[in-house]
């Protein structure tokens, strides 16, 4: 049944698949990545939190996304929930929040030294549909074959047009605080 | 006949079949540059199955039941005015001095199962209600089209017996309503719902009256805005006694943080479900209507 055709295309197939995989072998990911946001004025804090973001981070480039599906972000109140989604985010209309870009001055060998590095990522972040550049600056750290990940940056509601009327104007900062933290291990 | 074997083919194709297999993402590399490092993220992950929220913006659409019931651990508390008949002139401010009310609190036990008490000044009805989400709409992977609420209040009539020589017993005051509220949320602004709706009475004022009825109401909302919307309900009886009319009410849903406005007319003078769908008087045609309104407010007892 094996004929030479066949047993060409098998290790020619191997051979490719070999060096295609080459390239995800350098690939690394999260699945259940932290992301918490709050806002705090004098009359009310409020704060949610999700455990599902994704990530990815190709090594050999420092391409670099992540996204959150703003669904799985949980309040303490079940209505501040239902407005977060309904009134502010349209979540059903625009079902993620989603970073894409690079890190700035990557180099894979020179991270991988066990210390914090402190990184810039410079790219797209895509909020309420409404796409920012942004230039965001985080922690990185090599542990354990794993890429450790950390940042805190602040969104304007106004920059990524969230609509916030005035009766909950005091209640509502103008800038949300979030933090990311994601452990990301090999593809 | 055949320029190649079969054999010949189907090793051909074999061939062709890996060969693609293999270069394509090759391919993709050399002439594309990197995939898509988000669509490498999403490979293979099936798009979360979710339950739809917020098909109605409160419990109650207009008079009738929503879908919704609060969340675990909230207490959702409702006072509803009605006032007089729109029809009694300047005399009476078009209905403004005759004012009714209910208070009504709902709690959550679970995010799907909600008890409640209630009391309304007309009749001096008292009521107990359960209300559970039965099946919830889902989208996402594991869609499903539709949620089914289930519902059911006893009502207690509080007025001191008309007759109070004779026999009277405790459970001549109740009556019972069955409901099923069958709700979509068509899209962001438009929901409907479809509630099938059973009654018994133990105690009816003629021999002509019947124990049981049932009815069928129909309601939808539609968001003119985030936090506005406009809701209409109709509540068909079946076999319908020619003293009663089918109440018909028309109302806006006003958002405003933790509270819920609701104003409306109808021709229903009742807040429980006993009166609204089954012994409602006034009717639309002669101008018997009545203005009202809810104001909701939830109290976060248990945090999640």
């Amino acid at each position: 049944m094996l004929n030479k055709t066949h047993f060409a295309a098998i290790a020619l197939a191997a051979f490719l698949w070999s060096q295609t995989s080459n390239a995800s072998a350098q690939q690394f990911m999260a699945r259940n990545g932290e992301v918490s946001f709050s806002s705090s004025t004098p009359v009310e804090d409020i704060a949610a939190s999700s455990k599902q973001m994704s990530c990815i981070l190709d090594a050999s480039t420092g391409a670099f996304a992540f996204q959150i599906p703003i669904r799985s972000f949980h309040f303490e109140k079940a209505l501040m929930e239902e407005h977060f989604n309904e009134n502010y985010m349209e979540s059903a209309q625009f079902p993620n929040g989603i970073f894409k870009g690079n890190f700035v001055n990557w180099n894979a060998t020179n991270l991988k030294d066990g210390k914090p590095h402190s990184l810039e990522a410079r790219g797209e972040l895509t909020i309420h549909g409404v796409t920012v550049q942004r230039t965001i600056t985080g922690t990185i750290t090599w542990k354990d074959g794993k890429w450790v990940m950390q940042a805190q940056f602040k969104v304007p509601t106004a920059a990524h047009e969230i609509a916030i009327p005035d009766v909950v104007k005091e209640k509502i900062a103008k800038e949300i605080q979030v933090n990311v933290n994601a452990t990301l291990t090999a593809k | 006949m055949y320029l190649f074997s079969v054999k010949t083919i189907q090793a051909y194709r074999l061939v062709v079949f890996f060969l693609a297999l293999t270069i394509a993402p090759t391919l993709n590399l050399v002439l594309l540059g990197q995939p898509d490092l988000l669509d490498v993220l999403n490979e293979g992950v099936e798009e979360p199955s979710l339950p739809v929220t917020a098909t109605f913006k409160d419990t109650r659409i207009v008079n009738g039941q929503s879908n919704e019931t609060p969340a675990g651990g909230v207490l959702h508390f409702v006072i509803a005015h009605r006032f007089g008949r729109i029809n009694e002139g300047a005399y009476a401010l078009w209905g403004l001095d005759n004012a009714t009310m209910r208070m009504g609190f709902d709690y959550g036990i679970t995010d799907r199962f909600s008890l409640g008490v209630a009391r309304s000044t007309l009749g001096k009805t008292y009521e107990g209600s359960v209300k559970a989400r039965l099946i919830r709409q889902k989208s996402g992977s594991k869609s499903f089209p539709f949620g089914v609420t289930w519902y059911s209040v006893a009502m207690c009539d509080g007025l001191r017996w008309e007759n109070p020589d004779r026999e009277n017993y405790f459970s001549s005051r109740l009556s019972y309503v069955h409901q099923l509220v069958i709700a979509r949320k068509w899209n962001q602004a438009l929901s409907l719902a479809l509630t099938p709706s059973y009654l018994h009475r133990n105690l009816v004022a003629t021999q002509q009256d019947d124990h049981d009825r049932w009815a069928l109401g129909m309601a939808g909302r539609y968001k003119v805005s985030n936090r506005f919307s406009v809701n209409a309900e109709y509540f068909a009886q079946i076999r319908q006694p020619a003293a009663f009319s089918n109440g018909l009410s028309l109302g806006v849903d006003i958002e405003t943080g933790g509270h819920v406005f609701q104003l409306h007319v109808t021709n229903a003078r009742a807040m429980f479900e006993r009166g609204f769908i089954f012994e409602t008087p006034g009717s639309w045609r002669n101008g018997d209507l009545y203005f009202g309104f809810n104001l909701s407010r939830v109290f976060t007892v248990q945090t999640r």
